[in-house]
């Protein structure tokens, strides 16, 4: 039987999000590029379908500057904007409601952090935080550590995806207990990001094969050395891990398994 | 009169709403969130809201972020 292409797995292959559909598995950060040109380069390449942004004071001094929205299509993209930087539930909330109210999207990547060292999520902050905004209508994708008793409850909470960290915001270390991210996909019915810590496409791929529904990063495209080079890489990393993940890999052995036949010479 | 902006304390003239204020600082107003005195300004009410001397407003839009 011809295996099918990956455009036709990936008509088939779709995941919703609170009833949205998608079929790129990769989402991606805008922060940290060099220029805004090169970031929107860098969005078109990974073929993502959601990207995250921030909420900041606008700078008076910058009058008649393009900002970040003259890069990014709104029609073209889901914006997933992220509430980054908060250290409280109520801090957060506000970024959320701020954000809702530029119309553009109702989707929000909740991230309450505890300290600026690891930047690891407030469970308790990041909890109360999803009940309320969950309620409050959004769509509500939460950052949270590799803890596979907070995803369960950050689901029960109404939380629309459960996003747990590889490694720490930034640190490009990778999935560093997938283990735990096995639990949580064997507990959680909804949809199972890994959220940061990713720095290369292996790392990527290997995250995926765990069977995450999807990947979000950014550093590691946008501090890459070549960012757009890294972009493809990423794209091609995540549908090869989706697949490989689709396919199911043998498993493995401690001794030699001959690939060739040995008899009849 | 009087208001503080982003933090930042600037004299404005008076009788302004925030969709006037939008205009006369020169920020894009397609992409841009208002909050007065931690109060959000949906985007249907800006004609309307009047700024008073002494409001704290904040100027919010979207950068680039993870």
């Amino acid at each position: 039987m011809m295996s099918a292409t990956m455009e036709q797995v990936g008509s088939r292959d779709a995941y919703q999000i609170n009833g949205k559909t998608f079929t790129s598995r990769l989402l991606v950060g805008t922060g940290k590029y060099a220029t805004n040109e090169l970031m929107a380069q860098c969005l078109e390449a990974s073929g993502t379908q959601i990207v995250t942004l921030a909420l900041r004071r606008v700078n008076l001094e910058a009058k008649g500057e393009k900002t970040l929205m003259d890069f990014i299509d709104p029609k073209k993209y889901t914006l997933l904007p992220n509430t980054a930087g908060c250290y409280s539930a109520e801090e957060a909330i506000r970024v959320a409601h701020l954000s809702r109210a530029t119309g553009i999207s109702d989707f929000v990547k909740l991230e309450v952090l505890f300290d600026e060292k690891t930047l690891l999520p407030d469970p308790i902050a990041t909890l109360e935080a999803t009940k309320t905004l969950v309620k409050e209508g959004f769509t509500v994708m939460t950052y949270t550590s590799d803890d596979p008793v907070m995803a369960q409850k950050l689901e029960q909470a109404g939380a629309h995806a459960v996003m747990p960290a590889g490694s720490p915001i930034g640190s490009g270390q990778g999935v560093l207990n997938p283990n735990n991210i096995r639990i949580i996909l064997e507990k959680v019915k909804c949809p199972v990001l890994i959220d940061a810590g990713v720095g290369s496409a292996s790392d990527v791929a290997k995250a995926m094969e765990l069977g995450v529904v999807a990947v979000l990063l950014n550093t590691a495209i946008a501090h890459a050395k070549d960012p757009l080079k890294m972009a493809h890489a990423m794209r091609h990393a995540t549908e090869a891990g989706r697949l490989s993940y689709l396919a199911g890999r043998i498993p493995k052995k401690l001794y030699a398994q001959a690939s060739t036949p040995e008899k009849d010479f | 009169m009087k208001l503080i902006i982003n933090g930042e304390s600037r004299e404005l003239p008076d009788d302004l709403s925030v969709e006037g204020l939008i205009a006369h600082l020169g920020v894009r107003k397609e992409t841009v969130v208002a909050e007065v005195n931690r109060k959000i300004v949906q985007v249907g009410q800006r004609e309307s809201w009047k700024l008073s001397d002494g409001d704290q407003v904040e100027l919010i839009q979207f950068v680039g972020g993870g």
